[in-house]
């Protein structure tokens, strides 16, 4: 059960890559089970402060899925997230954290295959990176 | 007061009965406190599942409910309409996934069941968060603007007023009788429409595809019920000055413009237009014929009640002339006419405004506006029409009949980067029709690509080859030259360039935005497209929709499109109207919106720059961001840049999430 201790905290917009998700479990595809879905609305919903939280609260990495670039249930959410976690990703570098820990990508509602592709990988990523050393600047 | 939590897990048979430990789970969290009930079902959405969840919310008295099941996508409206039957609002239950992202995607167990375990904790966890929220109603107008008096915008403002609602009010007087009184509510419309006529483009023409069928006599019944309607007001020579307000209460400002001719006196005998001294080209005949300063834009527009234009009209600009008013015997002409703004509220809005051919001089090649006998596409209509500059009939320049005549498709496509659609078929009917009047004219056709999209247009095409119509293919790089007799059309094969002689040039310029359409877009905030019509909010699932709650964009203002189509966008914008803006009835907002707490709101303004819908606007008096419900829909991507932290993104406020992060993240 090592990878149960490696949580990956999975951020899921409820219109592309949250139905991406069931879509893979209706295909019966494996996902990596410590891929810890929480559905928001958007992907522009998440607040830089989500990320650095699971990371405190003890997840070695972080997934956001949105809908494709052009696709966002409200325009331009994912464009808002691209912006925001780019910038995040610059600043967890300051506090030793590597940048692939966070990944930001895009699942649409139909590709459930795509999803588990993208939970597989990260869940490898994750795996070569171990746990995160703790975190004395954040604490 | 501490809360009474209910959690269900769902076994759904053995779709997670069978890969996740469900009873491990039940009993770890009974222990949790705050949880007074933890149970497990084997169908917990069938209606015995229902009643189950029903009765256990009632009898545990709970105030918190968390559902483990299948993706909510399916069934959570269920289980929060039970939640409310119940007596529990919707928005303090929480449902979790452990189907399809949990037990349909891991098979081995003992990792299924512990991934479905910290899935329930951060449901739990996130129960001390969870708030109620009300359903939203709030009092709308049910009348409707209507800006364009074209097939599209008529067919609308028709399908609007079609039917009213009788309302039946029962009240009872103090000694218990009954009286019943019976009334009838009606929605009304107010079609704005800048020319003096209505009918918009379509109404000028003689014939149109698919049908072949004479425009005005399809029109006309329409024009005049919408003449007639008396829940409708139908503002001719009129332009909307300013929109403020939202989706259910709109207030506009429209400008009437002076039109120096009382519509109550005047009974359209037309006696004032031959003593007229001014002849000026007349646009609504591409300018092949003169009108005078008071005129209609063609014979037989609706309403018949004309205009003075006072750019021209001498008594306007200070000269001695009251030839019209002499000539009227109803005292109809009114010189003291001034424009007039008057203002209504309504709930919703309808752009179909049009659009226009754009000017052929753009493109220098074809020779338009250098050679007399080059016409547009639009000028040909009016000739072939009997209201038309030669009663229909298809003259030159020099009032002989043409012997020969090039039409040239395609015009200034390239240029444009788009296919307007409609020139394939307009222009092969405009052959026909020229062919059954001048049956020995010749006529070449030039195309690039030919666009014949609909069931009908292959067998029109098919006529138009049978009347010995010779349609040529070039590469679009025609030109036209004269030689002072004829006009010489230089085109390109695929091996050669060659060249006809032809008396008369016919050209189908791009469907173009019409003039004003920027500032319409201005007055409502809403984008235009890259070609500069309006942008629908998603061209495939809401291709009428303005990106603005309660604005519709119909007919060719947003983008190219024949007759039948405009009207398929007018009726269904209408549609949408009908089933929001219920007569005698409020309107339900969507419950998960942001808000903003003004209290800790700093004005930055970062918000409003952000929200996708134009729901956020600065209150200038407490210097606070506010968010309009009737707008946001819930994104929550203010919320996730605003630095204070005053907006809150309901059912997905900060603490919720964090409390599912705390507990998923361990
Ligand atoms: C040459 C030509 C031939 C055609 N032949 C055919 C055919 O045979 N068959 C066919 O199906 N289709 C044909 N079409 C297409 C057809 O004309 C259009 O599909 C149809 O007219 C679109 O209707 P509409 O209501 O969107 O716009 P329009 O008919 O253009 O009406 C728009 C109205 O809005 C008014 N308006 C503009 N700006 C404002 C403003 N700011 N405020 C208030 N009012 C405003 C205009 O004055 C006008 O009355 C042809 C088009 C052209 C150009
Ligand atoms: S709704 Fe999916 S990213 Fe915005």
């Amino acid at each position: 059960m090592k990878d149960e201790k490696l949580a990956i905290v999975t951020f899921l917009c409820n219109w592309c890559s949250y139905e991406g998700a069931d879509k893979a479990g209706n295909a019966r595809l494996n996902c990596p089970s410590n891929i810890r879905i929480i559905r928001v609305m958007c992907s522009g919903r998440i607040e830089p402060q989500f990320v650095i939280q699971a990371f405190i609260d003890g997840a070695s990495g972080v997934l956001i899925l949105g809908c494709h670039p052009g696709d966002c249930h409200y325009k331009k959410g994912n464009y808002k997230a691209i912006r925001r976690i780019s910038l995040l990703k610059k600043m967890l570098r300051q506090f030793g954290i590597e940048q692939d820990r966070v990944r930001l990508d895009w699942v649409s509602a139909s590709e459930g295959e795509r999803f588990a592709k993208v939970a597989n990988e990260m869940a490898e990523t994750i795996e070569q990176l171990g746990p995160l050393p703790e975190l004395k600047i954040l604490n | 007061m501490q809360e009474r939590i209910g959690v269900f897990v769902c076994k759904c048979g053995p779709n997670i009965g069978d890969k996740i430990d469900v009873d491990t789970i039940v009993n770890e969290v009974k222990n949790i406190d705050g949880v007074v009930t933890a149970k497990s079902h084997n169908l917990l959405c069938s209606n015995d599942g229902l009643e189950f969840l029903k009765e256990e919310i009632i009898k545990g008295n709970l105030s918190r409910v968390v559902v483990a099941a299948c993706t909510p996508k399916m069934y959570e409206q269920k289980f929060m309409n039970t939640c409310e039957e119940a007596g529990l609002n919707p928005f303090l239950f929480h449902m979790t996934n452990i189907r399809e992202q949990v037990a349909w995607v891991t098979p081995d167990k003992i990792l299924a069941t512990e991934k479905a375990r910290k899935l329930c904790l951060a449901a739990i966890n996130r129960m001390s968060f969870q708030e109620p929220i009300e359903k939203k109603e709030i009092d709308v107008q049910p009348d409707v603007l209507v800006v364009g008096g074209g097939v599209a915008g008529l067919e609308a403002t028709l399908t609007l007023t079609a039917k009213g609602r009788k309302i039946i009010l029962v009240e009872k007087d103090d000694s218990g009788k009954t009286e019943t009184t019976e009334s009838a509510q009606f929605r009304r419309v107010y079609l704005v429409e800048k020319s003096p006529c209505i009918g918009g483009v379509s109404a000028r023409f003689e014939e149109v595809y698919q049908t072949m069928e004479c425009a005005p006599c399809m029109l006309s019944p329409e024009l005049q019920e919408v003449l007639q309607k008396e829940n409708v007001e139908t503002l001719t020579y009129s332009e909307v000055e300013e929109i403020v307000g939202s989706f259910g209460n709109f207030t506009v400002k429209i400008r009437r413009k002076a039109r120096y001719v009382s519509e109550e006196a005047c009974i359209g005998c037309n006696a004032c237009f031959e003593p007229c001294p001014i002849e000026i080209p007349n646009q609504y005949d591409g300018g092949l014929s003169k009108r005078k300063a008071i005129y209609l834009p063609y014979a037989g527009a609706l309403p018949n009640v004309p205009v003075i234009d006072r750019l021209n009209c001498l008594h306007l600009n200070g000269k001695e002339c009251n030839a019209c008013e002499q000539a009227c015997a109803f005292g109809a002409i009114n010189f003291e006419d001034e424009d007039r703004l008057i203002e209504k509220n309504v709930g919703a809005i309808i752009l179909a405004v049009g659009s226009k051919l754009s000017d052929p001089t753009q493109f220098p090649q074809f020779g338009y506006g250098k050679y007399d006998n080059v016409l547009s596409a639009i000028q040909l209509e009016r000739l072939n029409a009997s209201n038309g500059p030669t009663g229909g009939k298809i003259l030159l320049r020099n009032g002989q009949e043409p012997k020969s005549i090039a039409f040239i498709y395609c015009v200034g496509r390239k240029e444009k980067g788009y296919c307007s659609g409609i020139c394939c078929m307009y222009m092969s009917a405009l052959a026909h029709h020229v062919k059954e009047k001048l049956p020995d004219v010749k006529i070449y056709s030039f195309y690039t690509d030919l666009c014949l999209p609909k069931k009908e247009h292959q067998k029109i095409f098919e006529k138009v080859l049978a009347k010995g119509v010779e349609f040529i293919r070039s590469d679009g790089s025609e030109y036209v030259d004269y030689d002072g007799k004829k006009l010489i059309v230089k085109y390109k094969t695929e091996s050669s360039v060659k060249s006809v002689l032809a008396d008369m040039v016919i050209l189908a310029p791009p469907v173009e935005p019409a003039k004003d359409i920027e500032k319409l877009a201005k007055l409502l905030d809403i984008p235009l497209d890259e070609h500069g019509f309006f942008s629908e909010e998603h061209i495939l699932m809401k291709p009428f929709g303005a990106p603005l709650e309660g604005v519709f964009v119909v007919g060719t203002c947003q983008g190219p499109k024949d007759i039948g189509d405009s009207v398929a966008q007018g009726s269904a914008s209408a549609g949408k109207i009908l089933s929001r803006l219920m007569l005698g009835e409020k309107l339900e907002l969507e419950p998960i919106v942001a808000e903003i707490d003004e209290e800790i709101c700093c004005g930055c303004n970062t918000c409003i720059g952000l929200c996708p819908f134009s729901a956020i606007h600065r209150d200038v008096e407490k210097k606070v961001s506010v968010i309009d419900d009737t707008l946001c829909r819930g994104c929550g991507t203010c919320v996730a840049a605003c630095p204070t932290g005053a907006t809150k993104a309901k059912n997905f406020t900060m603490e919720q999430i964090s409390a599912e992060i705390m507990e998923v993240a361990k």
